[in-house]
């Protein structure tokens, strides 16, 4: 009751502030904001931009938080849209905050709304992003879901303590006969596990900061929560992970972000804030279990039916032939259905052609990036995650998806390697695993992670290791690395970071497909026949759909429609365009009869682009 | 013209058919008929008004469409809450077209009411058990298939719109009721260069001509028209989106499997009925009745999956008699169909820890008409019409039976129909009650035999009990406490795939009223072999398998009484104490 009193006073209060204050002005960027304050500018933006706005709430997360999108330019009409998702993982505060950022860039200009709408979804894991702001911080990325991660007789029984008081759960190394990791040779903060092999003996053991508080021996195994929203989504959904809960969209936050964004066909292209960067580094490839299909073999249940050698291989286009006699009459053989009939599964690989325009962009945002100075001279981004936001987007939805992890702490620097910008194939080469630590040598991530605390932070991103007397374990020694030291900078850096990025994001919703009808040609054949020659044109660079939403069919189709007083002789009234390249023309053909000379009306019609009609003389 | 057609067919189902003259619900139910989506619902209140006190009735969700979904729950609260006891869940009717499935879980709802008190087998199960019954899943499925003219396989979809033909326009193409008389059945124009004539035997069967003969139709698919000018006929109709692949466990997008939604659970029906299994931990069987072929099919759908061995043998109990109590059904891994994912009894068993089976129900096999049924009739198309001249041997069979054993009510002879793109044409075959609808009066059997599976399931359900077997002072107030749980019947307390995933949590054991210095699983009580649990051991975490038995033994220190607890999320708990 008082809670609810509360949030109606703040309410009262706020919409009080908000008639005097021009938010896009007064919000700034110099801390992080909790959900409450996320959920407050949200409302400020919307109501200080009232025509322009809409704010929509998708979900609200197991532990009450709103889950919502700020719409832009809702009078923008009916042209493509672009998502635009943050910190699904909820331990990426700076996602967050680059979102609410970009909603500010494009509510101060006109330019990128004129066409398009765009949505911001600045925290879909509103519970996870608690861990940031609480007393005692650690990198939560998990949903107040009530999942009993140890399946003991409790739930949420063993969660992390502050023991030494600093605010952080950090580690605690105990001298453990059976332990495993020896102090580094190198830096004595950091620790490393022992090689047997190079005839190195364990001597710690490492745990989480905490006690066992359901003494069953195992220490913080099961915390709040929970739902990782950031692995939640359909796209090679992690199921042996519990994190990752029993099915995609079991959470509410992630079966609301699915049900928006499929209920909203024009959505385009999706821009995920996280910890990838497919900006940077095209989405990877060499996942097993892409189906090859131009070397199809045919199960042999079905070969049997088809008369055909099961060990025989087929290309696509040769099993839509074979496919094309023994489907009843009226159904479409398509290579989605023959993929769907032969159980050839999913696509698990970014397509070549996508890779393409993928390859090209990184070029492109590498001497955008160079030219502002802004150095890339960091580990590699988070590879994507299987479950994540970005790879379903890509697979499922089929529309172009660009991720920025927008921080990285700077690269160590070993040998000099000439010039520093790197082409991509380097960066793919280089995107191998960290190395394992052992005595000798610590993994780049380490010797990067330290340099940047040592040198940038003043010793601040590493608790130094401290003598603690544990209930349990006993004489302990509690430090490390602080949490969120990888993701997020401090608050200063914010602005600055966010400022050279995220314009990119709006350099790339230019290159968004544009289709429209360029010309037409009428052709008098004589006897009142007429054939029309239509010409339609992608003005984009993109391709409408791209590679992958050729395969799964999901952008909605482009269709052209012809109405008028004429008698179709070949060609349909209405007529998919089809795929459509970037910066290509297809003509389409008809052929049409009519005693008359009649105007008729040619439509172009589609959920993506809206429609465009033009009026066109037969026989005139 | 869709809509004059609509009224049409909204008179003569009235008049016509099945559907007409079928008397007052009352309880007990009838089962000589078949109930529209309204009747189910008033056969449902009737129920539950009669037996008030053992049922809860409640809308769990609403359709696409907004129609109701209910839940019947039968759970005798004097003989416990319904969480506490194993849960039985059948529901029906998830594809909109079969229909009888719906009529099945009505009769098991009958059946237990009805006969509790008479029937000492029933009254146990209905103490025993909750009991979950949803008639039916796809609520929007079932009232247009009565509503509206359909095929025995159409409406079988959810309604969510789907752009089948990909020409940006949703459900825009439908078979037509051209002749409004409430079936979608099959349109031939007379054609000297058909690829089919009639066949001499019986005219209303088409069979393939042979090379070189002359052909007498073409057939045209089914009765429609081209509503979207597009040159094609009936390409998008309703949805389609499959309600049983848009389920959680390993869901595929629509490309990878045709009909999957955009989403697990995106159908809104689904989701309710997911949120309702979801608050029911103590299902341990679920039942999905579908329709045809007589089959009932367990995990898995996909032929790489291994499912444990213990789990087979439990599922076996239920699967090897199920067949017998229904006669010419066969029992097998749904794969053996066909494989698919995001299917619902994969959810159930996967998700929610829960023996699941499909029963697929009626034969049309059975549908004699000869002197001798001893041999199995001759296997054939079991759906869709006679007239693709694959067996007109049975195809002959199956209009006789028409003609002489249901005096014409399955089959709707050729007319001839001025179509508006074909001309003279006609239309005629197998009405929407037939095909993968037992005609009524061969519905009683087959409600009965397949609800007698599920009675079957909810009597082996887990009945665990525990006694102290052996007690021994081996110290001063130190005694060694050994406990045997058993369990009479065929399904575990947990499926072993629970044990093993960790889905839920698992069955325990809590010792109270004395302290615990060591205590673990005795897996030899002749030779004192015993895992000790390193940590906390006065809670054991177990599963007591299918007619199984486990023993635990305790180190127990302390005087008086000694309580050992049995709680599971499936089984009923159950105690023991010992006097120390």
């Amino acid at each position: 009751m008082y809670k609810k009193l509360c949030c109606t006073l703040w309410v009262i209060l706020s919409a009080f502030f908000v008639g005097q204050l021009n938010a896009q002005n007064t919000l700034s960027f110099d801390k992080y904001h909790n959900n409450s304050e996320v959920q407050q500018i949200l409302k400020q933006l919307q109501q200080s931009n009232p025509s322009r706005t809409q704010l929509h709430t998708l979900a609200t997360s197991p532990g009450g938080e709103p889950v919502t999108v700020l719409e832009i330019g809702k009078n923008s009409g009916n042209g493509p849209a672009i998502f635009v998702g943050a910190n699904f993982e909820g331990n990426v505060p700076l996602a967050t905050e680059g979102a609410l950022r970009l909603a500010k860039m494009l509510l101060d200009s006109a330019q990128y709304t004129a066409k398009q709408k765009w949505y911001i979804l600045p925290l879909p894991n509103p519970d996870a992003a608690k861990g940031y702001f609480s007393g005692a911080k650690y990198e939560r990325s998990v949903n107040d879901f009530a999942l009993n991660n140890d399946m003991d007789e409790a739930t949420n029984e063993d969660g992390f303590e502050d023991l030494n008081g600093d605010g952080l759960i950090t580690q605690m190394r105990v001298k453990d006969l059976t332990g495993t990791y020896l102090v580094s040779k190198n830096d004595p903060r950091i620790m490393v596990r022992a090689e047997a092999k190079k005839n190195e003996r364990g001597e710690y053991k490492i745990y989480t900061e905490g006690t066992d508080n359901d003494s069953d021996g195992e220490y913080n195994e099961d915390g709040e929560g929970g739902i990782n929203i950031g692995i939640s989504f359909p796209h090679l959904f992690p199921k042996t992970k519990n994190e990752a809960g029993l099915w995609p969209g079991q959470s509410p936050e992630t079966y609301g972000i699915m049900k928006f964004i499929y209920d909203r066909p024009n959505i385009a292209m999706i821009h995920t804030l996280g910890s990838s960067n497919f900006c940077l580094y095209p989405p990877k490839g060499g996942r097993k279990g892409d189906a090859n299909l131009e070397s199809i073999k045919v199960p042999a249940r079905i070969a049997a039916q088809f008369g055909v050698d099961p060990n025989q291989t087929f290309t696509m286009n040769e099993i839509i032939e074979l496919m094309k006699s023994r489907v009843p009459a009226g159904v479409e053989v398509t290579p989605a259905l023959v993929t769907s009939y032969l159980g050839l599964g999913a696509a698990v690989n970014p397509l070549d052609d996508d890779l393409k325009f993928y390859t090209k962009f990184s070029d492109d945002y590498k001497k955008y990036l160079k030219s502002k100075n802004f150095s890339i001279e960091t580990p590699d981004a988070a590879a994507d995650k299987d479950g994540s936001f970005e790879l379903w987007a890509y697979y499922h939805l089929g529309v172009p998806s660009f991720s920025m992890n927008l921080f990285s702490v700077p690269k160590i620097k070993e040998e000099k390697k000439g010039d520093k910008s790197i082409s991509s194939e380097e960066v793919e080469n280089t995107k191998k695993p960290a190395k394992p630590e052992n005595g000798e040598g610590l993994s780049d991530r380490e010797k990067s992670l330290m340099a940047y605390s040592d040198k940038t932070l003043s010793g601040k991103g590493f608790v130094n290791w401290q003598k603690f007397k544990h209930p349990t374990l006993g004489e302990v020694e509690i430090g490390g690395f602080v949490p969120y030291l990888e993701t997020t900078p401090e608050a200063e850096k914010i602005d600055s970071l966010l400022q050279v990025q995220l314009p990119w994001l709006l350099q790339l919703s230019k290159k968004l497909p544009e289709i429209g009808l360029a010309d037409q040609k009428i052709t008098d054949l004589g006897a009142g026949v007429y054939r029309i020659e239509l010409y339609i044109e992608n003005k984009g660079y993109l391709p409408y759909p791209i590679s992958i939403g050729e395969r799964n069919k999901q952008p909605a189709p482009v269709v052209l429609i012809i109405d008028g007083d004429v008698e179709i002789l070949e060609g349909l009234k209405r007529t998919p365009v089809g795929p459509i390249g970037g910066n290509q023309v297809k003509k389409l053909e008809w052929l049409v009869r009519t005693d008359k000379k009649p105007t008729i009306s040619v439509k172009l019609e589609s959920a993506v682009f809206g429609s465009a009609v033009k009026q066109i003389k037969i026989g005139g | 013209m869709k809509r004059t057609i609509l009224f049409f067919q909204l008179v003569l189902v009235a008049i016509f058919g099945f559907a007409a003259d079928k008397g007052k619900i009352e309880v007990p139910l009838r089962f000589d008929r078949y109930y529209t989506y309204e009747e189910v619902t008033e056969a449902l209140n009737a129920l539950h008004k009669a037996y008030p006190e053992l049922t809860r009735l409640e809308v769990l969700g609403k359709s696409e469409e907004g129609r109701d979904i209910y839940a019947l729950t039968i759970n005798n609260p004097k003989t416990g809450a319904e969480l506490s006891k194993p849960g039985v869940y059948v529901d029906g009717n998830i594809h909109g077209n079969e229909v009888q499935a719906g009529e099945v879980c009505l009769y098991y709802a009958n059946m237990l009411l009805t006969k509790y008190g008479e029937n000492d087998k029933i009254t146990k199960a209905v103490d025993k058990n909750a009991h979950y019954i949803i008639p039916v899943v796809n609520v929007d499925g079932r009232y247009h298939f009565f509503a509206d003219g359909h095929t025995p396989s159409s409406s079988r979809s959810i309604r969510v719109p789907v752009d089948d033909d990909k020409d940006g326009l949703f459900d825009e193409d439908a078979p037509d009721d051209l002749d409004g008389d409430g079936s979608i059945t099959q349109m031939r124009i007379k054609d000297p260069f058909g690829q089919y004539k009639a066949d001499p035997e019986d005219k209303r069967v088409l069979v393939r001509i042979k090379p070189g003969e002359q052909g007498e139709y073409t057939l045209l698919g089914s009765e429609g028209i081209d509503n979207d000018g597009d040159g094609r006929l009936n390409e998008d109709a309703e949805g389609y989106l499959d309600p049983n692949r848009n389920w959680g466990y390993d869901w595929r997008p629509p490309y990878v499997q045709n009909g999957a939604g955009n989403f697990p659970l995106s159908g809104v029906g689904l989701k309710a009925i997911s949120d309702y299994i979801s608050a029911r931990p103590n299902i341990i069987i679920g039942f999905a009745f579908h329709n045809s072929g007589g089959m009932w099919l367990r995990v898995p759908s996909e032929k790489s999956i291994v499912i444990d061995p213990t789990d087979i043998a439990a599922y076996d109990v239920i699967g090897k008699e199920a067949i017998k109590i229904t006669p010419g059904y066969v029992y097998m891994p749904s794969y053996d169909l066909y494989a698919t994912y995001g299917d619902f009894d994969s959810h159930l068993y996967y998700l929610h820890g829960a023996f699941s089976f499909v029963g697929e129900l009626f034969q049309r096999e059975q549908e004699t008409y000869r002197e001798n049924i001893t041999k199995p009739a001759t296997t054939g198309e079991t759906t869709g019409s006679p007239m693709r001249g694959a067996n007109p041997e049975l195809s002959r069979e199956q209009l006789k039976f028409n003609d002489n054993v249901v005096q014409g009510e399955q089959y709707k002879e050729w007319k001839s129909y001025k179509h508006p793109v074909y001309g003279e044409i006609e239309l005629g075959g197998w009405v929407k009650m037939s095909s993968r609808l037992p005609h009524p009066f061969m519905l009683p059997e087959l409600v009965h035999r397949n609800a007698s599976v599920v009675f079957l399931a909810a009597e082996n359900t887990p009945e665990i009990s525990m006694e102290v077997f052996d007690k021994k002072e081996i110290g001063k107030n130190l005694y060694q406490v050994r406990v045997r749980l058993q369990n009479k019947k065929g399904l575990p307390s947990m499926t072993a795939n629970a044990v093993k995933t960790k889905i839920h949590q698992p069955d325990m054991l809590k010792v109270s009223g004395g302290k615990v210095i060591a205590g673990g699983k005795l897996t030899d009580n002749r030779l004192n072999k015993v895992d000790f649990k390193d940590k906390k051991p006065e809670i054991q975490f177990l599963a007591v398998p299918s007619y199984g038995v486990v023993e635990y033994q305790f180190l127990i220190e302390g005087k008086g009484e000694v309580t050992i607890n049995y709680e599971s999320l499936k089984a009923k708990n159950t105690s023991a104490s010992v006097k120390l």
